[in-house]
């Protein structure tokens, strides 16, 4: 295959990246007076990017970067992630940055880099490519962490963002090189091969570190300490991005290297998927129900989540891994949905208010946001009428059809401990006497607009999309077996 | 009899997990008790050659403009590190090596020109 030919298939990759190039030169020289069509163009570049992914499939630059149907679901619901993000920054920086500066132009410059760095990584083929792929997507996550560099916690997020995600990239290096030096190779294909003739203590041993550096990325108990604290600290618009799309980017990268890399060994990661699963799970949906902070409480809801989508993984079968696809994109949606909604949370100079306890008393000043956030909480516990029940009912299936029943068993307790809490925030909105917070009205059309459709895709209407999304995320499923 | 061995991978995992988690809690704790026992005096405590004095008041400034240069160095170096066996190989890699590094240089120079007009190349 020649070199134009390998340029053709990752062409969303290309138009991402040369975009952002050119959209640097822009920012460098017209300044943050062009932040807006900056943004704009960025957008219109992720949606010319998703259509690429229409394109044909094939492995290009000699296998270590796969165009497959797999890659593509992933891509399609990052590229939506990061639209959303690049869209809702805007507002929340104009009002939250004390000097009025509003939102700088290099922002949805930096989200497009960690787009393309997304991308290789839901490609990989190969361990190296996998991890220029993953250090390109954390680099411009840094950045975007401390991105209010006057606020001291941005600052914070972002340095602990920068020596944790570090120290994990260094662990899943320490990994690969295992691999390497035991399977002499870093592409998919030769590592299955070496796995496939017996699995040695040393390739056990790059297994397991390979694993606890993915771990971290997903932010899988136990390596997800970082995850509180970053959600917590990041500007609003940052954490709806770190909860969106780099998850998802992590998860099929994780897959992918379990799958297709790493499926002869499955008994022994399994075990490592398990176990990463069930803690996330209890862990998730028992430290949330303290937290005061609702990015807190998102954060320790993104973990549980986590856990739950790595139960699909542990079945390691074809459906599981569907189910994983379709968790995964309910999941952003109800993310982006829930994000929005604390970003109506502001007083009435526009100051950032995250104090779950500021939410007393909402139905009755703002029953819209209202029916939303209940929407999202409810849908977030996975309450059947919506929409997220069906993921989580999908995940559950798939591993009991293995086998794993007490995995599933154990998965739908914590799931009732985590409704504990979602619901908690609903009654504290209905039912409690109003403070005298009263949050800013909304007028923002983008906002609203975006809040509207993923709380109706949530809401029991998205069933309607079961046949095309079950279909799909079978089809991507399938690209890997 | 139960053959435990299968359970390697997840106790390795366990191993792993405990291993790091507990070296950075007690780590940083160890290190501040062995160093907490020195006996300083000046010229101990001086900086090495050149460098900013390491044990200051944390109010004093240093200028953080050196950090910038230091980081601009280390990417414009990186860059003729990855010339020299670009150029020794040209004849093996052909047109093909040729364009990917013209990509890269074109990368980078977008950077740099970036880097210029934010005004990160003016000390003053």
């Amino acid at each position: 295959m020649s070199y134009a030919e390998s340029l053709s298939l990752t062409l969303s990759e290309v138009i991402l990246a040369a975009g952002a190039l050119v959209l640097l030169l822009v920012a460098g020289w017209a300044g943050d007076k062009a932040t807006r069509l900056i943004s704009w163009i960025a957008v219109v570049l992720l949606a010319v990017a998703g259509l690429a992914l229409l394109g044909p499939a094939g492995a290009a630059f000699g296998g270590q970067y796969q165009a497959d149907s797999f890659a593509a679901f992933a891509k399609v619901l990052i590229y939506f992630a990061a639209g959303a993000s690049i869209l809702i920054a805007p507002r929340f920086f104009q009002l939250a940055d004390g000097s009025h500066m509003g939102l700088r132009a290099e922002y949805p410059i930096l989200i497009l880099l960690a787009c393309v760095g997304m991308g290789m990584m839901v490609s990989a083929g190969d361990l190296l490519s996998l991890y220029v792929g993953l250090e390109l997507n954390s680099l411009a996550a840094y950045v975007l962490a401390s991105f209010m560099r006057s606020d001291q916690r941005s600052a914070e997020a972002g340095l602990k963002y920068f020596v944790l995600g570090a120290l994990a990239s260094g662990i899943l290096l320490y990994g690969i090189s295992l691999v390497y030096g035991f399977t002499g190779t870093t592409a998919f294909d030769g590592i299955a091969k070496a796995y496939g003739d017996g699995v040695s203590m040393g390739e056990l041993f790059g297994l397991v570190f390979v694993f606890a550096g993915l771990a971290f990325k997903v932010s899988a108990v136990p390596f997800h300490m970082w995850t509180p604290d970053v959600y917590e600290g990041a500007p609003t618009p940052v954490t709806t991005f770190f909860a969106s799309a780099p998850k998802v980017a992590a998860l099929c990268m994780a897959i992918r290297v379990a799958v297709v890399a790493m499926g002869p060994a499955a008994h022994q990661w399994q075990q490592i998927v398990i176990f990463a699963a069930l803690a996330s799970t209890i862990l998730g949906g028992v430290a949330a129900i303290n937290q005061t902070n609702i990015k807190r409480l998102l954060a320790y809801s993104s973990i549980n989540n986590v856990g739950f989508a790595l139960i699909g993984l542990a079945a390691g079968t074809q459906q599981g891994i569907a189910a994983v696809l379709t968790y995964l994109a309910v999941y952003v949606v109800m993310t982006i949905g829930s994000f929005v909604c604390v970003l109506q949370m502001r007083d009435a100079e526009g100051r950032p208010i995250e104090a779950i306890s500021a939410l007393a008393g909402l139905s009755r000043s703002r029953p819209g946001l209202s029916a939303a956030f209940a929407i999202f909480m409810f849908s977030l516990a996975g309450i059947p009428p919506l929409f997220g029940f069906w993921p989580k009912f999908l995940v559950f299936d798939a591993a009991v059809a293995v086998g794993l029943l007490p995995l599933a068993a154990v998965g739908i307790a914590t799931s009732v401990i985590g409704a504990f809490y979602y619901i908690k925030i609903v009654k504290i909105i209905y039912f409690d006497e109003p403070g005298e917070e009263v949050f800013a009205a909304n007028n923002n059309v983008v906002e609203t607009g975006l809040m509207l459709l993923t709380a109706l895709a949530v809401s029991p209407i998205g069933y309607l999309a079961i046949p095309v999304l079950g279909q799909l995320s079978d089809r991507a499923a399938g690209s890997l077996f | 009899m139960v053959d435990l061995s299968e359970y390697l991978p997840i106790l390795l995992f366990l191993g792993v997990a405990l291993v790091l988690s507990s070296l950075f809690v007690f780590g940083p704790m160890a290190l501040n008790h062995v160093t907490g026992a020195y006996k300083p005096n000046a010229d101990k405590l001086a900086e090495y050659e050149c460098g900013f004095p390491a044990f200051e008041d944390a109010r004093a400034q240093f200028d953080v403009r050196f950090y910038l240069v230091a980081i601009l160095f280390i990417i414009f170096d990186l860059e003729a590190a990855f010339l020299y066996p670009w150029a020794v190989s040209l004849d093996k890699i052909g047109w093909t090596g040729w364009f990917a590094m013209m990509g890269f240089l074109v990368e980078l120079v977008i950077g740099f020109a970036y880097a210029w007009k934010k005004g990160a190349l003016e000390w003053e």
